[in-house]
C-alpha cells in the first residue's frame, strides 16, 4: 500500500504540466512500476475537454497536492510533540511528527485524504463542469479508503467519499430520510439487530447517549421536586430507553411529595421503521410494563404527527397541575436527523403550551454562520473525526465493532449531514436550536450542581479523553479532547417561575 | 499615557502609593515587583465573569481570563484571587498575599457579597459546613447515578429480550436458506443478522477466562457451538478491550467501602438476567445462534464467511478466530468468575496507580 502510494504520489507531480490532466487520474489500481501518464487507462466517462476551462482550479488543486511532497518532507524533518499541537483535529494535526516513520506515513495518507476530500467538497460546491473533477477525484478516493479496514481516518473517509457520491448523484430532496445511493450502506435498510447491537455497543463504550439522557433527567428531576404529577412531551422517544431512569429516580426520591404520577406523550410518525406509531406503541407497552416493576404511577400516549411532520399543541392532551416538559434529543449519535421544519414546529408548539422545563440535545458544531459548503464540510469532518478517534479508544482492538457502529450508525448520520449543508438548508442551520429557543424567548435555567458533578463521574467511567464543560449558566458539553460534541441545554419559558 | 490613579480608601500606608495604570486599564504598582491591584472595577469584573460561569466553583482562571478578556491580566493573578474569592467572603487572618491583605480586600468582598454563590456565613465553622455538604451531595450523586445506570441496563435487557424473540423467529424462517445467503456487499440482511447477534447482549465486565481464548482450535469451538446459549455476546472482543482497559488507571469513582465497586455489582445484576433471559430465550440452540451457518461452513471452508463478516480476509486471523471463540463462550455463566474479581482488581491499579489525583477530577471544588 505504501508503494502505490508513493507511485500515485510521483504521478501527480509529473502530471501536472500537462493541460488536461487531473492529478488523481489513475484510475487504474494497479501498482504498476511505471510513471502514469498512461492516457488509455483513464476513465473514458470524463471529458477532457470540458475539464480544461477550468485550468485555475486544476493548477491551485494541483498545487495543494503538490504541496504534500513538501510536506512529507517536512514531516520527515520538523521534530515535533504531541503536547504541541493543541487542536488535534484539524488538518494541521497530520502534521505533528514522531519519529516513527509509520506513523508519519500515516499522518500523510491522512493528510492526503484530507486534502482529497476537501477538493472534492470544493469541486461539488463550484460550477457544474467541476462536477467531473468531482468524480474523478471520488473515483481515486475510493481506491484509497476503505469502510471496514485502515485507520480511522480511511474508514472516515470513505463514508465521506459515499457521501459525496450522493451528493453528486443528485441525491433526492434528502429530508428525513435521505437515501444516500451508495453500494456501501443503505440508510434505512439496516437490520434492526444491527442497529440495536450498534447501539449497545456505542452506549457500552461511550457516554454520549447516557450523557443525554441523564443530564436531561436530572434536569427535570430538578424542576418538579414538588410536583404531583409530571407530564412529559417527548419529541423522539425511539426506544424510550431515557426514561428507564427518570423513573427509577422518580420512585426513589426523598424530597418532596413521594411518587409523582407521571405521564409520557410521545410524538409518532406516520412510516415505518423506529419512530413509526407501532413501534411508539411497542415502546410505550415496554415502558408501562417497566414503571409496574418498579412501582411507578405511570400512563403514557401517542401524539400522531402530521404527514408533514408539523406538530398541533391541540393533539395533546393537557390536565391541569401537571408539570410539562418538553423533551428533545435531537443528535444522540444513534438518532438520525430529523427534518429542521419539523423541530422547528414542534418548538413553535412548544412555546404555545409554556412548558415547565425544555430539555434539548443537540450535536455541537462549529460556528459556521458565514461558512459556504466547504468550510461546513470541513467541520463536520471534524467532527466526526473526533466521533471516531473517541470511538476507538473505546474499543481500541475491536476493528469488527467499531466497523459496525460506524457503519450502522455514524454513516448515515454523516450522509445526513452533508445532504443537508449541501442543499442549503444550512441557513436555518447557521446557529443552533439552542440559539434558536433563546432569541425565542425562553430563558435558560441554571444546572445544578449535582447535574454537573454527575456528569463528571458519568464519563469518569470512560476513557479520560472525554470531557465535560459547562457553557453559560444552562449547558452542559460533553466533548472529546478539543473538540464539542454534544450539548444539553435546560430552557424555560418566561412565564413559569421554577 | 499613565496617570496614577487613587481609588478612594484603598491606600494602605505600608503600601508604596503610587499606582500606574497601563494602557490596558490594570493598574500595577511601581513597586521592584510589580503587582496588580484588584480596583473595584477590576474586581466588580472578575466577581462577574465569576458568577457568569456558574459561581466561584465552577469558575477557573482560564476561563475568567478569557470571559473578561482583560489585556495584562495573567493566569497568576487569577489564580490567587479565586483562592481567596473562594476561601472567604469572611476575611480570613490568614490571607496571605501582601497585596491583598488590608482593609482593601474586606472593602471588595463587602461590596459583592451578595453576588457571590453558597458561602455567605463569616465564620470558619460555616464554611467546613458547606464543605461536607459539597462532599455529601456528591456521594449521593454517584449513588443516584449508580441506580440509574442500574435501572437503564433492566431496561435495555427487556428491549433485547424482545428483539431476541423476534430474531428467533426469524431465524427459524431464514435458517432454511442459510446457506444461500453469504453475497458480499451490499450487506444480506441474513447474514448480517447472525452476523450481528454476536454483538449483544454485551456486559461491561469482562470475564478472565474469556480472554484467553486466543490460541484455540477450531475444533474447539466447533463443540463450543454446540453448547452455547442463544445470547451469544461479542463482548469478548469488548472484554478484550476491557483488560486493556483495566491496566489503565482509572477513577474509580464508585469505590465502596467494601471495596466493591457496586457499578459493577450492577452488572452482576444483568449478568444474572442474562443468564436468565438466555435461558428464556433459547428456544433452539441450532437455530437461533449462528452456528448453523457457520457449522455448515466449516465443514467446507471458512473462506465465504470469513471473507463477508470478517473484512475481507480469506484466511482469519488469530484474533478473529478468537473473536468467534470467545462469543460463544460468553454466554455462559458458570464459566465467568466473578466480576468482582475484575473490579478488584481494577480497583486495585487505580488505587496503586494514583487513584488520588484521579480522584480529584472528581471534587467538586474542580
Amino acid at each position: 500500500m505504501a508503494m502505490l502510494m508513493d507511485l500515485d504520489f510521483t504521478n501527480f507531480g509529473y502530471s501536472a504540466t500537462t493541460a488536461t490532466t487531473t492529478t488523481t487520474a489513475t484510475t487504474t489500481a494497479s501498482a504498476s512500476t511505471d510513471d502514469g501518464c498512461n492516457w488509455n487507462a483513464w476513465s473514458p466517462v470524463v471529458d477532457w475537454e470540458a475539464l480544461s476551462s477550468g485550468q485555475e482550479d486544476f493548477h491551485n488543486l494541483v498545487d495543494s497536492m503538490m504541496d504534500e511532497s513538501d510536506l512529507l518532507h517536512n514531516l520527515n524533518v520538523r521534530p515535533n510533540t504531541d503536547e504541541e499541537c493543541h487542536d488535534l483535529y484539524s488538518p494541521e494535526r497530520y502534521a505533528t511528527v514522531t519519529d516513527d516513520e509509520s506513523n508519519s506515513m500515516e499522518d500523510f495518507k491522512g493528510m492526503r485524504l484530507i486534502h482529497l476530500l476537501m477538493a472534492a467538497a470544493e469541486a461539488l460546491e463550484g460550477r457544474s463542469k467541476c462536477r467531473e473533477l468531482a468524480r474523478v477525484i471520488l473515483v481515486r478516493l475510493r481506491e484509497l479508503v476503505s469502510p471496514k479496514e485502515g485507520t480511522n481516518m480511511e474508514r472516515l473517509a470513505a463514508y465521506f467519499t459515499d457521501a459525496l457520491q450522493g451528493l453528486l448523484d443528485g441525491v433526492t430532496t434528502g429530508g428525513v430520510h435521505g437515501k444516500c445511493r451508495s453500494h456501501h450502506h443503505y440508510k434505512a435498510e439496516h437490520h434492526p439487530a444491527d442497529v440495536l447491537a450498534a447501539f449497545q455497543l456505542l452506549q457500552d463504550v461511550s457516554p454520549y447517549v447516557k450523557f443525554g439522557h441523564f443530564t436531561a433527567n436530572q434536569a427535570i428531576l430538578d424542576a418538579v421536586t414538588h410536583d404531583k404529577r409530571v407530564h412529559i412531551v417527548d419529541y423522539d422517544i425511539m426506544e424510550g430507553i431515557q426514561w428507564a431512569s427518570l423513573m427509577q429516580a422518580l420512585v426513589s426520591r426523598k424530597d418532596g411529595p413521594p411518587t409523582p404520577h407521571l405521564r409520557i406523550t410521545a410524538l409518532s410518525r406516520g412510516g415505518g421503521g423506529r419512530r413509526s406509531f407501532s413501534t411508539v406503541q411497542g415502546t410505550g407497552r415496554r415502558l408501562t410494563a417497566f414503571a409496574a416493576s418498579i412501582g411507578q404511577p405511570f400512563s403514557f400516549h401517542q401524539c400522531r404527527l402530521d404527514p408533514d411532520e408539523t406538530f398541533k399543541p391541540s393533539n395533546l392532551k393537557l390536565v391541569r397541575g401537571e408539570a410539562l416538559v418538553i423533551n428533545c434529543m435531537l443528535h444522540l449519535p444513534h438518532f438520525s436527523h430529523r427534518a429542521p421544519n419539523s423541530i422547528a414546529s414542534f418548538m413553535a408548539g412548544a412555546k404555545t403550551l409554556c412548558p415547565r422545563l425544555i430539555t434539548l440535545v443537540e450535536e455541537e458544531m462549529g460556528p459556521t454562520e458565514d461558512e459556504g459548503f466547504v468550510g461546513r464540510f470541513m467541520d463536520t469532518l471534524h467532527h466526526y473525526s473526533a466521533m471516531y478517534d473517541s470511538l476507538e479508544a473505546g474499543f481500541p482492538t475491536q476493528g469488527r465493532a467499531r466497523a459496525l457502529v460506524e457503519r450502522v450508525l455514524l454513516a448515515p448520520r454523516i450522509s445526513e449531514s452533508l445532504d443537508r449543508i449541501y442543499h442549503g438548508r444550512g441557513e436555518d442551520e447557521g446557529c443552533s436550536w439552542g440559539q434558536r429557543l433563546a432569541a425565542d424567548g425562553f430563558c435558560p435555567i441554571n444546572i445544578s450542581f449535582a447535574n454537573h458533578c454527575q456528569a463528571n463521574l458519568l464519563i469518569g467511567l470512560y476513557n479520560d479523553g472525554y470531557r465535560v464543560e459547562e457553557l453559560g449558566i444552562n449547558k452542559l458539553v460533553l466533548g472529546w479532547k478539543t473538540r464539542s460534541l454534544l450539548s444539553v441545554s435546560i430552557w424555560s419559558s418566561k412565564d413559569n417561575d421554577l | 499615557m499613565f496617570h496614577p490613579k487613587k481609588p478612594p480608601s484603598m491606600i494602605n500606608a505600608h503600601e508604596r502609593p503610587v499606582c500606574v495604570q497601563g494602557d490596558s486599564g490594570l493598574v500595577l504598582t511601581t513597586d521592584p515587583k510589580p503587582r496588580l491591584r484588584w480596583t473595584v472595577e477590576l474586581h466588580e469584573r472578575f466577581v462577574d465573569a465569576v458568577t457568569q460561569l456558574g459561581g466561584p466553583d465552577k469558575a477557573t482562571p482560564k476561563t475568567i481570563m478569557r470571559v473578561m478578556g482583560v489585556k495584562g491580566l495573567t493566569l497568576y493573578h487569577l489564580k490567587s484571587h479565586l483562592q481567596k474569592f473562594r476561601l472567604g467572603k469572611q476575611p480570613h487572618k490568614e490571607l496571605s498575599d501582601h497585596s491583598m491583605k488590608d482593609a482593601s480586600w474586606i472593602e471588595l468582598q463587602r461590596n459583592n457579597i451578595a453576588s457571590s454563590s453558597g458561602m455567605l456565613g463569616r465564620s470558619m465553622n460555616e464554611m467546613q459546613m458547606e464543605v461536607n455538604r459539597r462532599l455529601h451531595e456528591q456521594l449521593e450523586v454517584q449513588k443516584h447515578l449508580q441506580l440509574r445506570i442500574e435501572a437503564q441496563g433492566k431496561y435495555m435487557q427487556a428491549i433485547l429480550e424482545k428483539a431476541c424473540q423476534t430474531l428467533a423467529g426469524e431465524n427459524m424462517a431464514s435458517a432454511a436458506t442459510a446457506s444461500g445467503s453469504f453475497n458480499k456487499m451490499p450487506p444480506n440482511i441474513g447474514t448480517e443478522t447472525s452476523g450481528m447477534k454476536d454483538f449483544w447482549p454485551p456486559v461491561n465486565f469482562p470475564t478472565i477466562q474469556d480472554l484467553n481464548i486466543y490460541g484455540t482450535t477450531d475444533h474447539q469451538l466447533e463443540q463450543q457451538l454446540q453448547r452455547t446459549s442463544s445470547m451469544d455476546s461479542f463482548i469478548p472482543s469488548i472484554n478484550n478491550n476491557d483488560s486493556n482497559f483495566l491496566t489503565k488507571k482509572r477513577p474509580n469513582p464508585y469505590s465502596n467501602s467494601n471495596g466493591k465497586s457496586p457499578l459493577v455489582w450492577a452488572d452482576d445484576l444483568r449478568l444474572q438476567e442474562l443468564g436468565a433471559a438466555a435461558a428464556s430465550c433459547n428456544i433452539d440452540d441450532a437455530q437461533i445462534h449462528p452456528a448453523p451457518q457457520f457449522t455448515i461452513d466449516k465443514g467446507s471452508n471458512i473462506g465465504p464467511v470469513g471473507d463477508h463478516i470478517y473484512e475481507t480476509k480469506p484466511v482469519l486471523s488469530g484474533d478473529q478466530t478468537a473473536l468467534r471463540e470467545k462469543k460463544f463462550k460468553a454466554g455462559k455463566l458458570e464459566n465467568c468468575p466473578s466480576p468482582r474479581h475484575m473490579v478488584e482488581r481494577m480497583n486495585h491499579q487505580a488505587i496503586s496507580a494514583g487513584g488520588v489525583t484521579t480522584q480529584g477530577r472528581n471534587s467538586p471544588f474542580g
